[in-house]
């Protein structure tokens, strides 16, 4: 095989391994994007970016790809969350989504004015507590957050229990104020 | 049996399965219980706070939507040298923003009654607009090439170095894991390049493109620049992905590039560190960031400046194989880098990998 025809192989390779990545880690990237702004337009944004952004700059059959990923997509929902692009308008207006359809009027305020109160909460702890919150909920493992993070698995409980009562904490001032 | 820690009590939550000593000792304390239970209502509230309906996502056209995205704009501007498309334009634009940074460099650093060799680094902070800024100081006069540089990717270290006037490729003792260990050859030889300045070229660059520019100081005028550069070889681990035709979005950064050049020196006619200086921290879109850090420097006749965009990277000095050198980390985790000089041979690792693998290859390098 001459050089240029190896080459192309490579290429079409990495391709075929990046679009494989793709298909198993689109949705979890999703999941923790949505897990962080309660919009999954917004979050399949955020995961497409991700996959750009990694595309760009890594091989897809890289060790590291799913926990590089999945760190990613929660630090990106979070900047945006933190971002003044962000309205509120939009915020309230995407959270409706069929699972809340259930509810009379006055339980679907509700849950939007908590969910409103818990994202604000969110954009105010550090990077990394709310990354393990975000992670966690989105149904990651405890070895699958420490990947995520590179922390070690035995940090896993401790980090957690930390960002859980900060997170309280925020929510109680952000309902108090 | 000491209490359980907050952590250990957390875990239990998730995963009540935990070392059953743990789980006997919780059985017991009162004092272990009262926190599980609070550990436990905090985890069960913040879960249900943070849940939202479920994202469903098609992902046949989400991956659709990605391979044909416009991809790889570089976030602010900047793409690193090594991913640079080998279309001409791009190549031309990116040879005038280094001939630039290096002009500002070798500018601020020249002593006019002698030559500057730099024996130590250091970084500053570049903007986006000091580039543009710095990019018109290639309208300020004419550059002609005493010697062309010639570039040349082989596959073997002894092709490397013959290439490169007989400069030995370094070797690195451990590849951090993850890093392929496919390796292809980089070399240079040594190019000098001489800058003359003119103030009749500097007025009508002004004049195109509608702006006022500081006008150039008495004397400089035909003042000359020498600039020698290289010779340099580079190891570049990973698959270099081709650029197929002039696809920008396929260039890519390899996985770790090491490289190793003769140290940059300059000689100039005519012009006193103070003037040049003065003049180029004069020039309108130059930022406070930059002009602080080159006026902190204290001796520009020994360092080299390694420009570092401010958006992209954050720089922490450091010691490398005993001397000082500069660690460039990526604030999105992406990449990092590390620049040193010793003996008059400047060192770079840079790549997609850990900060700490990259000072670690640094200093381990052979």
């Amino acid at each position: 095989m001459n050089l240029g025809a190896r080459r192309m192989t490579a290429a079409s390779s990495e391709e075929a391994a990046f679009e494989a990545l793709f298909t198993s880690e689109y949705a979890r990237v999703v999941c923790i994007a949505n897990r962080v702004l309660a919009d999954t337009h917004e979050a399949e944004d955020v995961a497409q970016e991700v996959f750009i952004d990694f595309h760009r700059l890594h091989s897809a059959r890289a060790d590291y790809a799913p926990a590089w990923l999945r760190r990613a997509a929660a630090h990106t929902a979070l900047n945006r969350l933190r971002g003044s692009r962000r309205r509120q308008k939009r915020e309230v207006a995407h959270v409706l989504r069929e699972g809340d359809r259930t509810l009379d009027p006055q339980q679907q305020a509700e849950v939007e004015e908590d969910r409103r109160l818990v994202r604000a909460a969110l954009a105010r702890l550090a990077p990394k507590p709310a990354a393990v919150l975000v992670l966690r909920a989105s149904g990651l493992s405890y070895a699958e957050v420490a990947q995520a993070l590179g922390v070690g698995i035995g940090q896993v409980g401790t980090l957690l229990r930390r960002a859980e009562a900060a997170l309280r904490k925020e929510v109680t001032r952000g309902t108090s104020n | 049996m000491a209490h359980l820690t907050d952590g250990t009590l957390r875990r239990m939550v998730d995963d009540p399965d935990v070392a059953r000593g743990d789980r006997a000792h919780l059985e017991e304390c009162a004092d272990c219980k009262a926190r599980f239970q609070s550990i436990d209502g905090d985890a069960r509230s913040i879960a249900t706070l943070l849940a939202v309906p479920e994202a469903q996502v098609d992902v046949p056209s989400a991956f659709r939507r990605v391979s044909s995205a416009p991809a790889a704009q570089p976030r602010f501007g900047f793409r690193w040298p090594v991913a640079a498309p080998r279309s001409r334009p791009f190549v031309l634009a990116f040879a005038a923003v280094i001939a630039a940074v290096g002009l500002l460099a070798t500018g601020v650093a020249v002593n006019f009654r002698g030559n500057w060799t730099p024996t130590t680094v250091t970084p500053v902070p570049v903007t986006v607009a000091d580039v543009q800024a710095l990019s018109q100081l290639a309208d300020y006069g004419s550059v002609t090439w005493t010697k062309q540089p010639t570039l040349q990717i082989v596959t073997n270290p002894a092709d490397a170095s013959a290439a490169a006037g007989g400069l030995q490729p370094p070797t690195v003792s451990k590849l951090p894991s993850g890093v392929s260990t496919t390796v292809t050859y980089g070399a240079m030889t040594q190019a000098q390049a001489v800058f003359t300045f003119s103030s009749d070229k500097a007025s009508a660059a002004a004049a195109a493109h509608g702006k006022t520019l500081p006008a150039l100081p008495k004397g400089i005028d035909g003042a000359q620049l020498t600039v020698t550069v290289g010779p340099a070889v580079a190891e570049i681990f990973g698959n270099l992905k081709q650029a197929s035709g002039s696809d920008v979005s396929e260039a890519s950064l390899p996985q770790l590039v090491v490289a190793e050049s003769s140290a940059p020196t300059a000689t100039s006619t005519q012009v006193t560190v103070k003037q040049i200086e003065d003049y180029l921290l004069s020039v309108p879109g130059i930022s406070k960031e930059l002009k602080a850090a080159i006026q902190a420097i204290g001796d520009p006749s020994t360092t080299l400046l390694i420009p570092i965009p401010v958006q992209y990277a954050t720089s922490t000095t450091i010691t490398v194989q005993g001397v000082k050198g500069v660690a460039l980390g990526d604030n999105t985790g992406v990449g990092s880098a590390v620049i040193w000089e010793k003996n008059h041979v400047v060192y770079v690792v840079a790549g997609s990998i850990k900060q700490s693998d990259a000072i670690n290859i640094a200093n381990n390098l052979k």
